[in-house]
């Protein structure tokens, strides 16, 4: 089982969308961002940006609702994928995923989402600022939990600034 | 906070009425459910004794209606040609579920259709034979109506959708719209077939199922509403699209108006000018663009849930917000 999975730290992205781009062109080979895997959502107006990707579910919504058996967890590799000979572009996960995730591709006429590239997510490879990474799930939520304590320890003077 | 339209948090993608189902899957689900209603109200009756007439229309109307709702589904998917890839997984998928559900109540309704025109050529079958295929389909009649529901209840990340009572409002509306079905399609043949005499009482009857139909679904309409105005904050925003956003005129004059209000006030007319049987046509048409316009704007006032993610994005420009005012 491959314990890896994709973390999201919105505060970092700027919202260069080269992560859509390169995936775009990895996955369908034309530079179209709205072919990609990775959605940036953005709020311009705010200055935030928020990278959606596949959360790899526990329990995925995905996976329940296909009808033809198409999205599945690869019990190799422990990560949910679309199998894009089997399905029939119904659109139901795309409805069910609460994270907005699988997309509908209007060229190929099927769902689409997300496959980790095998193991070497391109997204990750690109971004300059980390906003997205790809670490062991049991170091998921490390980065924060460091900060938190930072932030806690500050707040009460266990620490102090410098 | 209706829609969420004008609020900068609010206003993207994801928190807008979905556009993924549009009016295919409408026309699937009401003409499946219509179907299925008439079929189920037609055999009811004609167990009840209401004369034999009426049944064999109905067991043509059902499996065709459900039949010819099918395809709409098909138009929906990406790749037409692998449609029947949709029963692969009945195990947990609702669709496929949905898929053997509506091939069976045509098979069995196709069957016992084939069985009721048998005796006109002088083919005699057992009446024991006659009644199985009819209690089967019966039971898929029902499984169908449902089931109408019970595909969007199945998306369980839409607060609109996700309720026990959405199945039941279909299944009422169901009934409702193909009970109207009976009786127009009642009278359509007796004007082309005089034969007024024994559909008569028939129609009264049908009639008065069909107006505690209406009041019930009015009040499984109103229940879901409510219900739905109070779960989560997106139920909330759907309702309000519904009401007063921007799906107010699918919901006022599509459902009010053409589903409850004039089929009760044209019927209570007729009821008072028997004579006028265009009265009548006028109520089944206007009931039957209602039960259309039900299954639509639930569908398009569909919204997903507000994930968590959001939500931080949410605070943080509110905090955001108060910074400003304050310097």
């Amino acid at each position: 089982m491959d314990d890896k999975m994709l973390i999201i730290d919105p505060e970092k992205c700027t919202a260069c969308r080269k992560c859509e781009m390169v995936c775009s062109v990895l996955h369908t080979n034309a530079s179209n961002p709205s072919r990609s895997r990775i959605v940036v959502m953005k709020w311009d107006n705010i200055g935030m940006y928020l990278p959606m990707v596949c959360q790899n579910c526990e329990k995925p919504f995905c996976t329940e609702v296909c009808p033809a058996k198409a999205c599945q967890r690869d019990l190799k590799t422990y990560k949910v994928q679309i199998d894009k000979d089997k399905c029939i572009g119904c659109k139901t996960c795309v409805i069910a995923c609460p994270f907005g995730h699988p997309s509908f591709d209007s060229v190929e006429r099927v769902t689409v989402k997300c496959d980790f590239c095998n193991g070497d997510p391109q997204c990750v490879a690109c971004c300059e600022t980390k906003a997205i990474d790809y670490v062991d799930t049991d170091k998921a939520g490390i980065n924060r939990r460091t900060e938190f304590a930072l932030q806690y320890n500050l707040l009460r003077g266990y620490v102090k600034r410098k | 906070m209706d829609s969420g339209q004008g609020n900068p948090i609010r206003d993207i993608k994801y928190l807008r009425p979905q556009k993924v189902w549009g009016w295919q899957i409408a026309v699937y689900l009401y003409l499946a459910g219509m179907g299925a209603g008439s079929f189920a109200i037609g055999v009811v009756w004609d167990w009840l004794g209401y004369s034999a007439y009426p049944s064999n229309a109905v067991l043509l109307f059902g499996p065709l209606l459900a039949a010819v709702g099918a395809p709409f589904l098909i138009l929906d998917l990406g790749i037409k040609r692998r449609f029947l890839n949709a029963g692969l997984n009945p195990k947990t998928s609702w669709l496929s579920r949905g898929f053997f559900i509506l091939l069976i109540f045509i098979v069995f309704g196709v069957a016992a259709l084939a069985m009721s025109i048998l005796p006109l050529w002088g083919i005699n079958i057992g009446l024991m034979l006659f009644r199985i295929v009819e209690v089967i389909g019966l039971i898929f009649a029902f499984a169908t109506a449902i089931y109408t529901g019970i595909l969007l209840k199945a998306l369980k990340y839409i607060p609109l959708w996700n309720t026990p009572l959405l199945p039941v409002l279909f299944l009422v509306s169901a009934l409702s719209t193909g009970s109207m079905l009976i009786i127009l399609s009642m009278l359509g043949s007796s004007l082309l077939l005089p034969n007024g005499e024994y559909s008569s009482q028939l129609t009264n009857i049908l009639m008065r199922t069909e107006q505690i139909l209406v009041f019930i679904e009015a009040f499984v309409l109103g229940m879901y509403l409510f219900s739905r105005y109070r779960t989560k904050e997106q139920g909330k925003t759907s309702v309000n699209l519904l009401i007063s956003g921007k799906l107010k005129f699918v919901f006022w004059g599509g459902i009010v108006v053409s589903g409850f209000f004039f089929p009760i006030v044209l019927e209570a007319i007729y009821s008072k000018l028997p004579e006028h049987t265009f009265l009548l046509f006028l109520t089944g048409f206007f009931l039957l663009v209602g039960g259309f316009f039900l299954r639509f704007g639930i569908i398009s006032a569909g919204i997903k849930e507000q994930l968590p993610l959001h939500k931080l994005i949410e605070l943080q420009y509110n905090s955001m917000n108060l910074r400003k005012k304050r310097l």
